[in-house]
């Protein structure tokens, strides 16, 4: 860490651009009070503009933390409330890549790594990441080079493959943290075993940080983080009133403070805030859809580069996502986080990741959350580039339709690469499944 | 001439003799433990070209085709004589299978999925002898007996002596002329023989060897398993020596010896201790290190890249190696990717046949 790299992070992040994002959030807060009315949604959630504020700042600080702060490269199901109580600037390549998805570049990203030999069979995220750190597009401005990558597999085994790769490119430590499948329950050796690793991890990072972790700052992160949590599962939860005061591609936004800033406290005070607004919504009877007739269920992740497309879509028909089970993923462990033990707590709720349970486990979500938000029927995303996520699908639809008698569609595309998206037959397959339960 | 019975035969023999079978999944498992029971361990890398339909019906297209043809067999009863079927955790693939098979699609018999650590430190060492115990204890359950630490320790030794024979078997290529068609049926023989049995075929094997060396193009082949076997007809009609192998199935599974007496321990030490592996996490830089220091010692010329479609640990990787093996000895390379339910593409055929003519 550097003089001259602190003061060129404070003068661009914390005097610039404070002050340019704060007037963008302004000038944001002043169009979403006068919203354009939308012919089948309700209004914007008026933390919008909060969010964006948010997730730019987080960006921006990216771009000056490199001199300023250890910079550490996390898969987003890794521990990581002892980076943040080592004052590490965290980045999740996942989230990037979505940011990427979204903004519509993620397939040509994927491109670029596929000229440098990446097979287009694998992952999109990780083939956007390898994309943009190769090209050095993004954007985001800039991304800062890690000082350390911590690659946990409670997510998936391509994660490992993945910053393997970004390890050999940066030449930096690589810490893996390996979360032994739960196939039917955590046993007791796996459970000590992640210990072990994240207080091996702790170690590297403080190695590479300079300094020691502060045992009194990691439970007050920690704490941050189950009060993050704590609240996102409420902020979802409000999404079981019929109508829903929003719908799942609002809560695929709203989890990125979630996912990038849990240990901070302005994360624990915009959650707040969310639910708040959510609250006044259902007070003043102001909802999602102004005409809520079907509510479903989506599995797995969404479809980045078609958010709007396929909102608007459902929107037109009355269709609401209220739930899904990857917003749920970040809420459902939070009975299992203990700031008092933030270490011991923390090997039992990574190993109990979704992603890191079986299919069995993972239908019983899904009928879990259809009764629970009082769903009419299941989109199953068929996510070429998400393996884990997406074998056992065909025998949990067929669950769901047989032995539950709950509509459910399997719908095949790609969370990343818009080449790999069909939007005629999309478009043609989610037709016939709303008219199916229209009847 | 080595007799190099099929699998067929041997699991016949096998349970003629009253012991069971298990059918083992790939990648890496603990063999001796499986015999320690009384279990000869049947590896079940595909097959290949077969009937995926059954397959199909479960997984999608996207998944690999070891796990599509795997999960096709099993449902089309072809595991219907095993008392045990493991699936270890390799990948998100085969970790799928192993899930599917517990919750939705089970079979008659149990289904172990011990889980292999990646990495190789003292305390992954520890997790891995205790999830191997943890599979003893279930093996206890399903075949009623329970070997002592000296039995199990046999087994491990005797494991440990057809690994020496197959790294030594390798050592001794050039001077074995043999086809690489058939000396990768004797190699293979190592998924499905006992582990006495193949060391006494190899011995026979190595006796054959004449001082003087096979001609032709050294190649190494890298991937996961040399299916469809018709490409080593093409290079044997090419002309070129398979010198090195950096297959899943047989060049990343030379384990070393343990040291431990602790015959759980040094199950766990020699797993750990096999050659670089991307399933197991070691980095890219020892892969590469690893295949150059080979390419080196064995005279490779040429190297094929032999990947299954949609196989992730071998995608990801491909680049980084690729790249190191022409940068630091100019070898050239060709890339292939199979589907196991089809045959070996002519286009696939005439890139190799161009590869071994270029090196003449």
């Amino acid at each position: 860490m550097s003089l001259y790299g602190t003061a060129r992070y404070h003068l661009n992040v914390s005097l610039v651009g404070r002050g340019f994002l704060r007037w963008q959030r302004m000038q944001l807060e002043r169009k979403l009070a006068n919203p354009r009315p939308h012919e089948h949604m309700g209004p914007p959630i008026v933390t919008a503009a909060e969010l964006k504020e948010l997730i730019s700042r987080h960006y921006l600080q990216g771009q000056y933390a490199n001199g300023h702060m250890p910079v550490a490269w996390v898969t987003s199901g890794a521990p990581v409330e002892f980076l943040q109580a080592l004052g590490y600037f965290l980045l999740y390549p996942e989230n990037h890549g979505a940011v990427c998805g979204i903004r519509r570049k993620g397939g040509e990203y994927c491109g670029d790594a596929e000229d440098l030999g990446y097979s287009r069979d694998i992952c999109s995220y990780a083939r956007t990441d390898i994309g943009a750190v190769m090209t050095g597009k993004t954007p985001v401005g800039r991304l800062p080079r890690p000082d350390l990558l911590v690659c946990c597999t409670n997510i998936c085994q391509t994660v490992l493959y993945w910053y393997r790769v970004l390890a050999e490119h940066f030449g930096c430590p690589l810490v893996i943290i390996d979360t032994p499948f739960v196939y039917q329950q955590a046993e007791d050796h796996a459970v000590d075993w992640v210990k072990r690793q994240i207080e091996q991890a702790v170690e590297v990072a403080e190695r590479v940080a300079g300094r020691s972790l502060d045992p009194v700052k990691l439970r007050e992160v920690t704490q941050l983080s189950r009060d993050a949590v704590d609240l996102w599962m409420q902020v979802l939860d409000r999404c079981q009133h019929r109508p829903a005061p929003m719908t799942a591609f609002d809560a695929f936004i709203q989890l990125a403070p979630i996912v990038e800033m849990r240990g901070k406290a302005f994360t624990v005070a915009y959650y707040q805030r969310l639910l708040d607004a959510l609250d006044q919504r259902i007070e003043q009877g102001v909802w999602a859809l102004k005409d809520e007739r079907i509510r479903l269920v989506w599995d797995n992740l969404p479809i980045w580069h078609r958010m709007r497309w396929l909102g608007e879509r459902f929107a037109e028909r009355g269709v609401a996502l209220v739930a899904s089970t990857y917003t749920n993923a970040w809420g459902e462990l939070a009975p299992l986080i203990d700031p008092a033990k933030p270490i011991d707590s923390g090997a039992r709720t990574y190993l109990h990741a979704i992603l890191n349970r079986s299919t069995g486990y993972k239908l019983g979500v899904i009928t879990q959350l259809l009764s629970d938000y009082h769903a009419d029927g299941v989109v199953l995303h068929s996510d070429r580039s998400c393996k884990p996520y997406s074998v056992g699908q065909i025998d949990q639809r067929g669950r769901l339709v047989g032995a539950e008698g709950v509509p459910a569609l399997l719908l095949e595309a790609d969370h990343n690469d818009q080449r790999s998206f069909s939007e005629e037959q999309v478009a043609a397959r989610l037709d016939a499944f709303i008219e199916i339960l229209e009847d | 001439m080595v007799e190099i019975p099929s699998r067929g035969a041997v699991i016949e023999r096998w349970r003629d003799s009253g012991g069971g079978v298990a059918a083992v999944y790939p990648i890496h498992h603990p063999r001796a433990l499986w015999r320690a029971y009384g279990l000869l361990p049947v590896e079940v890398w595909g097959p290949p070209v077969t009937d995926t339909s059954r397959g199909d019906a479960r997984l999608q297209a996207y998944t690999c085709s070891i796990v599509r043809c795997g999960l096709a067999f099993l449902e089309s009863g072809g595991l219907g004589e095993v008392q045990l079927i493991v699936v270890p955790h390799a990948c998100d693939s085969l970790q799928g299978l192993g899930s599917l098979l517990i919750d939705f699609a089970p079979p008659p018999q149990p289904v172990l999925t011990p889980y292999i650590p990646r990495a190789r430190d003292a305390s992954a060492r520890g997790f891995l002898a205790d999830e191997l115990r943890r599979m003893g204890a279930r093996l206890e359950e399903i075949t009623g007996t329970r070997p002592d630490d000296a039995a199990l320790l046999a087994c491990v030794r005797a494991e440990e002596a057809a690994d020496a024979a197959l790294i030594e078997l390798w050592g001794a290529r050039r001077h074995l002329h043999r086809s690489n068609h058939d000396f990768y049926r004797l190699v293979r023989a190592r998924e499905y023989l006992p582990a006495e049995e193949f060391v006494s075929s190899v011995r026979v094997a190595l006796d054959a060897r004449v001082d003087a060396a096979m001609p032709g193009p050294g190649v190494l082949l890298s991937g996961l398993l040399p299916e469809p076997m018709a490409l080593l007809e093409v290079l044997d009609r090419a002309g070129a020596v398979v010198v090195l192998d950096d297959y899943a199935c047989s060049g990343r599974r030379h384990y070393p010896a343990g040291a431990s007496e602790d015959p759980w321990e040094r199950m766990a030490e020699r797993l750990l201790g096999g050659p670089p592996d991307p399933t197991l996490g070691h980095p890219i830089g020892q892969r590469v290190d690893h295949l150059v220091a080979g390419c080196e010692r064995t005279g490779v010329e040429a190297v094929v890249f032999h990947g299954v479609k949609f196989c992730e640990p071998e995608r990801f990787d491909l680049p980084m190696v690729r790249a190191g093996l022409e940068e630091r000895l100019g070898l050239p390379c060709v890339d292939l990717e199979v589907d196991l339910a089809s045959p070996l593409a002519h286009q696939a055929i005439t890139r190799i046949e161009a590869l071994v003519e270029g090196l003449s």
